[in-house]
């Protein structure tokens, strides 16, 4: 069996520029809901980058969000509302999270 | 599979097994994509079969709506050149991308009766598909078709009702389904 080639983190880093970069063009003709979406996709892979680069740590906080990034981005096709308010949760646990990390 | 199975079941899948697909598999979706309805019988349809794992990660990347790592993917472009020459504005500007569409759907559809899952990706840069495909002039890249086992089935989404999308006779007049 072929052993898949590793990604370097350089490499991950370059992925996601390329990822930000053709969404921010794809953004001008898409629907505006798609904005939302690229970003918190962008997030989910930005969260990745500790797997390949290994002077970044992992997060368990992160990790959590991304999760739950995963199960529920793709609302935004069906059900906007859902969305948004998965994205007011999101950024609640964010900012509950920045507090506890300024205060501590 | 029975034809109405299939369009009720079809679902996109964005999640897939790493599984390579046969040759007669892709060769038979390819098919289906080719008896799709034309206008005209223009068939402005170019497609271009993606395995190669390095260019299909180039193309994911530059690709925001590529999402999961499907092993293969289908490019489907138009002929607009062609299509100008022989239909005119309509050719160019409508049939191109309603035929495409169409014969997209044939192949997804296929695509779920041999038992794979796909996903029709229209967020992608176009400028970069085709300089990473070596696409021409004139040549316009509509849709990627990206296949492979699925390793998810994601649920049925929502759906208006008929009731609610279909009028009889004239717009605006309700249309009832008989009882």
């Amino acid at each position: 069996m072929k052993e898949e080639k590793k990604v370097t983190g350089d490499e991950y880093l370059f992925e996601i520029a390329v990822f930000l970069a053709t969404s921010a063009r794809g953004c001008m003709d898409e629907p505006p809901l798609y904005g939302p979406f690229r970003l918190i996709d962008g997030l989910s892979r930005l969260i990745d980058l500790p797997k390949y680069a290994s002077c970044l740590s992992d997060d368990a906080f992160l990790k959590r969000m991304k999760a739950e990034i995963d199960e529920k981005k793709f609302l935004v096709m069906f059900d906007p509302e859902e969305f948004r308010k998965f994205l007011d949760e999101l950024v609640h646990q964010f900012t509950r999270k920045l507090k506890e990390r300024t205060l501590r | 599979m029975e034809v109405f199975e299939a369009i009720k079941n079809r679902r996109s899948v964005r999640k897939y097994k790493a599984e390579p697909i046969p040759d007669e598999l892709i060769e038979k979706i390819l098919e289906a994509g080719r008896w799709a309805p034309t206008g005209g019988n223009l068939q402005p349809w170019k497609f271009i079969i993606v395995k190669d794992p390095k260019i299909l990660d180039m193309i994911r990347k530059v690709s925001p709506g590529y999402l999961g790592a499907a092993p293969f993917a289908i490019v489907v472009c138009s002929d607009r050149e062609r299509a100008y020459k022989i239909g005119g504005k309509l050719g160019r500007d409508y049939l191109c991308i309603a035929d495409c569409s169409m014969a997209v759907e044939n192949m997804l559809l296929a695509a779920h009766a041999l038992g794979l899952g796909a996903c029709p990706v229209k967020s992608f840069s176009p400028v970069a598909l085709k300089e990473i495909l070596d696409i021409p002039a004139g040549i316009e890249p509509e849709l990627i078709v990206i296949i492979g086992y699925p390793d998810k089935k994601p649920s049925r989404p929502p759906r208006f009702p008929l009731e609610g999308i279909t009028y009889i006779n004239k717009y605006g007049e309700k249309w009832l389904k008989e009882k």
